[in-house]
């Protein structure tokens, strides 16, 4: 029984509500019409959906930079460092890169051929001429008495070689830059005949008999300064071996000999006595000498002992019998 | 020898100088004089992919030295070095089908003949600073010395 009578009390109300609201919306008339129109589905609770786009303000595009460039500038000042191409900055009519057949190469605005090759715009002659005169207070003149090849030679023997390296690599440490190579000629040296000989056996292939020079590299300490001790180390030691006369060197005997020398041997003795003066005294002899020092080092053939035969004819006085 | 000596151009390390100049009056301090160093020939090689930069670089380093007042010359390999890797087109077999891959290398060479060691060492500077993108520069010096004392 109280449900039924609530029910009854509702629904008059329920309809006066409707009739409020209906009210309501009616007493303006221009919203309703725009919700009739369109009505967005607002999700996520937007205030005002319908905002205005901000325009984007164009810059203007001057014209490029290269067309009011007077004839007589300084380029040097307009392009002072190492840069990639600029069309606008360059006045030069460039063209570059490959089209079809008749058609000519691209021109220099928006032409990624001309920014991709390294360029040398900031080194112009004028450009290298005043960084030179610039640098020059830096430099020291080569002394005018050394002017020929000899005269280094002779007063300053010894060459040092040695590389630097300069590349895109993630280090500017090279371990090929700790190579020193150490070149100087042997007869600068100034050995005897018995110490030059100890000092080549030494220094085995490193000697070239072709224009007498000993090259000595190292590379063995990991630093140039270190690398370059050494190998003058090397060149002192070498020399001071090669003086020094050990107690068994002292007993080289004739058949211990290398190469055949005349003044020591048989021959030389009995040809003084044959004649009973000293050798010197005798007429040819020294082309006898010579005669016998080839045969014996040069080994038998038609030459030498031709040679030797004559030398003998001469020695003897036999060339008119013949 | 010793007329010789003293036409070699010579460095007084600058710190040394100064020491001397300020305790001139108290004490003699002799400042050390470091003779410069003799380079006869200075070479340089020049290598990398792009002849035309190549080529320009050896143009701008024949200038600079000429502007230094030295003898300069410069060559390069007509022919560049071709380095080729051949390598199979698909990832396992196929061994019939191939791809060859190759770089090119182009050479130049430069020398610089009897400089002093401070004029060679600000040329390199100058050369090495300016030298393009994608270059490879190997410099050689052959620096000549006196015989030591000790090997008289």
């Amino acid at each position: 029984m109280m449900n039924l009578s609530r029910n009854i009390e509702r629904v008059p109300f329920r309809s006066i509500e409707k009739q409020l609201v209906a009210s309501y919306c009616n007493s303006s008339p221009q919203t309703q019409t725009k919700q009739e129109e369109f009505r967005a589905l607002n999700i996520r609770n937007v205030k005002d959906p319908f905002q205005t786009r901000r325009r984007l303000q164009k810059t203007a595009v001057f014209p490029p930079r290269a067309d009011q460039m007077p004839v007589d500038q300084d380029w040097g000042s307009v392009w002072p460092g190492p840069r990639s191409f600029h069309p606008a900055t360059v006045p030069l009519p460039v063209r570059q890169g490959f089209t079809e057949k008749g058609a000519p190469p691209p021109n220099k605005f928006n032409n990624a051929e001309l920014m991709k090759i390294p360029n040398f715009l900031h080194l112009t002659p004028p450009v290298i001429k005043r960084q030179c005169e610039a640098l020059k207070k830096f430099c020291t003149p080569w002394p005018k008495a050394l002017d020929n090849e000899d005269k280094i030679q002779k007063n300053f023997p010894i060459e040092v070689i040695s590389s630097d390296y300069c590349y895109s690599s993630p280090t500017i440490r090279d371990p090929m830059a700790r190579i020193i190579t150490v070149k100087f000629k042997l007869a600068s040296l100034k050995l005897d005949d018995r110490a030059r000989d100890k000092f080549l056996r030494l220094v085995g292939p490193r000697y070239n008999e072709e224009n007498d020079t000993v090259t000595i590299v190292t590379d063995r300490c990991p630093l140039k300064k270190q690398n370059y001790d050494y190998a003058m180390y090397l060149v002192t030691a070498l020399f001071h071996e090669s003086k020094k006369v050990e107690p068994w060197e002292e007993m080289k005997s004739e058949a211990d000999m290398e190469i055949y020398c005349w003044e020591n041997n048989a021959s030389k003795k009995n040809i003084e006595a044959l004649f009973g003066c000293k050798s010197e005294e005798i007429p040819n002899a020294a082309e006898y000498s010579e005669a016998v020092s080839h045969y014996m080092n040069e080994g038998e053939n038609d030459y030498t002992i031709s040679k030797y035969g004559e030398a003998v004819k001469k020695l003897l006085k036999l060339q008119g019998t013949n | 020898m010793n007329t010789l000596r003293l036409l070699v151009p010579r460095i007084i390390s600058r710190r040394a100088s100064t020491l001397s100049h300020n305790n001139n009056a108290t004490s003699q301090i002799e400042a050390p004089v470091v003779s410069d160093k003799l380079i006869k020939t200075l070479e340089l090689e020049v290598r990398g992919n792009e002849p035309a930069v190549i080529k320009s670089f050896c143009k701008f380093a024949v200038t600079a030295g000429n502007h230094f007042g030295l003898e300069t010359k410069s060559w390069s390999l007509k022919k560049p070095v071709h380095e080729r890797y051949t390598v199979l087109k698909s990832v396992h077999i196929y061994k019939k089908h191939r791809v060859q891959y190759e770089t090119r290398t182009y050479y130049a060479f430069l020398q610089y003949h009897k400089l002093t060691g401070s004029t060679a060492d600000t040329l390199l500077e100058y050369v090495e600073r300016n030298l393009p993108e994608g270059v490879a520069l190997k410099a050689t010096k052959v620096e000549v010395q006196e015989m030591p004392e000790h090997l008289h």
